[in-house]
């Protein structure tokens, strides 16, 4: 039987740089960095604690997910983890592009499907493919707040991040000793030292092209040309993440105005200045207790300051002053010292993330609080006011806004 | 067994167990709301890579290439490519595309994206430009 014509025929492809080594190495750098990924990926997960009363977002979970209390400091913990997830996956971008470059020739193999093995394997391979370009896709159109996917973000972005880690481990075992001999044979390094005048082919390799055409690129030359594609869209964006000066060098960066960015606006929300105003009652539960205090009450129990730094989830960051009550302080004015867990809800009345339930180690630690003035001036509506959580490595949204009723249990 | 399947047992067992966790996780994406669309984004990541971008970008490729000697390509190519790779990546903020939300949820707007782009578009073309310059010039040493 006959290849039909095109890239089912060895000599279409005419890449000289194609080979097994060249694979490896793209494979060994793409692997460092989705590890990252999909491990501060699965830590943001842990982050929103779905064990606890309503957190959870995505519906039936895998029940090794959160088997820690996720910490409190540094603060920055939540900043840093998710801000190397979404840089470290925009990095990863036009390394997953060579990647892909690297072992089409494999796409257009023919017969497609010569042994039951090789039939399983591109069936997980497809696998791999399609969550990869899943995940990238519908992160980085999330973190632009393109909701143009029309489904829920948060599970399909969870479920399929499972369909990639269980495709890239059985990948892992079929192709790392492939990878193993490509630099035991050419050398892990090597191929690094030829300059373009002694580019040739790789020996062997069903990657290798039959009839290649004069190299117009090295090896090292096609390496650094993604390297510095990873590395402009890593200047694009990263500046959200570590915020100061950095922040307005990152040219295209949804985040990049001002210091101090707003994940929600009160409009947005619903909240409304009545909401707000002389007749705000925040509520103060423990058991059978209730307590009703006003702004001015909460203003009057003693007070910390703490500086701090907020996180979201879509990788930005912004480090500012709370001064507000302390959660052990309100826990125990609610008649509940050292709570065992707290549930926060807002005034806004719609909306998955209007409630989220805090920890018995958020509320010890002494940096958490109901913050109500951030720098020199109260919060401001867009920021919560008049009151708002702020609790140490916690992801953003979880810090919630216009707080109306705190819940504390034992 | 070896010479029906085509590998060992091992390779067998690891794919089973890999495509029945993968199973798990289609299923239960596959009984969310949009179920429709977020199989049409999985098979139309593939398709998109396979069957637009990998075409287009080689095809692109082979025309620029085209009778002019060795190494010219490579001023174009990285220019070309790096801007290329800020717009599909930030193809949203630079085309407007999220603004609407965006404006909802932050109150404020995408203002210059797409100036920025191209701008930091044409400094690339311009710096590549330049080291093309220098470096055709007679005596001067080329490079890989």
């Amino acid at each position: 039987m006959h290849a039909p014509p095109g890239p089912f025929r060895p000599e279409f492809w005419k890449s000289p740089l194609r080979g097994p080594w060249l694979t490896a190495v793209l494979g060994s750098v793409l692997l460092m960095l989705m590890a990252i990924v999909a491990l501060t990926g699965f830590l943001s997960h842990a982050a929103y604690q779905p064990d606890l009363g309503r957190n959870a977002l995505v519906g039936t979970d895998l029940p090794f997910t959160t088997f820690f209390d996720w910490p409190t400091g540094p603060s920055w913990l939540y900043a840093f983890t998710q801000g190397l997830h979404v840089n470290v996956g925009l990095f990863a971008l036009p390394v997953v592009l060579a990647k892909l470059w690297s072992v089409i020739p494999r796409l257009f193999q023919f017969p497609p499907v010569r042994t039951p093995a090789e039939g399983i394997e591109r069936l997980s391979i497809a696998l791999l493919v399609s969550s990869t370009g899943f995940l990238f896709a519908t992160g980085i159109v999330n973190m632009q707040y393109w909701y143009v996917f029309r489904f829920d973000f948060v599970e399909a972005h969870y479920y399929s991040a499972v369909v990639f880690v269980a495709a890239l481990a059985v990948h892992l075992v079929v192709k790392v000793p492939v990878a193993l001999r490509a630099y035991r044979s050419r050398g892990v390094l090597a191929p690094l030292r030829q300059g373009l005048a002694e580019t040739v082919q790789e020996p062997d390799g069903d990657t290798v092209a039959l009839r290649p055409d004069p190299p117009t690129v090295s090896r090292r030359g096609l390496l650094a040309g993604v390297g510095a594609g990873a590395g402009a869209l890593l200047v694009a964006n990263v500046g959200q993440s570590v915020g100061g000066p950095l922040r307005s060098v990152a040219f295209l960066a949804p985040r990049r105005e001002g210091g101090f960015p707003v994940n929600k606006t009160a409009d947005g929300a619903r909240i409304t200045e009545a909401m707000v105003g002389s007749d705000y009652r925040l509520v103060l539960r423990g058991g059978a207790n209730e307590v009703e205090l006003t702004r001015d009450d909460l203003l009057g129990l003693p007070l910390a300051t703490h500086t701090l730094t907020l996180g979201c989830v879509e990788g930005w960051s912004t480090r500012q002053t709370w001064t507000g009550v302390p959660l052990a302080e309100l826990a125990r004015r609610a008649g509940v010292a050292g709570a065992g867990a707290l549930l926060v809800e807002s005034l806004q009345e719609a909306g998955v993330l209007r409630q989220a339930t805090l920890a018995r180690n958020q509320m010890a630690d002494a940096r958490s609080l109901l913050a109500l003035r951030v720098g020199d001036a109260d919060l401001t509506l867009d920021h919560g006011y008049p009151a708002r959580i702020i609790v140490p490595g916690l992801p953003g949204v979880h810090n919630t806004k216009w707080v109306g009723r705190l819940t504390f249990s034992a | 067994m070896k010479a029906r399947y085509g590998s060992s047992p091992l390779h067998l067992l690891a794919h089973l167990a890999a495509l029945a966790l993968a199973a798990w996780a289609l299923l239960q994406a596959l009984q969310l709301g949009g179920w429709e669309r977020i199989a049409l984004w999985l098979i139309g990541a593939v398709v998109l890579h396979d069957a637009l971008l990998w075409p287009a970008y080689t095809t692109l490729d082979r025309l620029a290439r085209r009778r002019r000697p060795a190494g010219w390509a490579n001023y174009v190519r990285v220019p070309v490519g790096i801007s290329a790779l800020l717009l599909l990546a930030f193809f949203p903020v630079i085309c407007d595309k999220g603004g609407a939300t965006y404006a909802r949820v932050s109150g404020d707007t995408y203002d210059g994206y797409a100036a920025r782009w191209l701008l930091v578009s044409a400094a690339l073309f311009v710096v590549a430009g330049a080291l093309y310059l220098v470096r055709s010039r007679p005596g001067s040493g080329s490079s890989s």
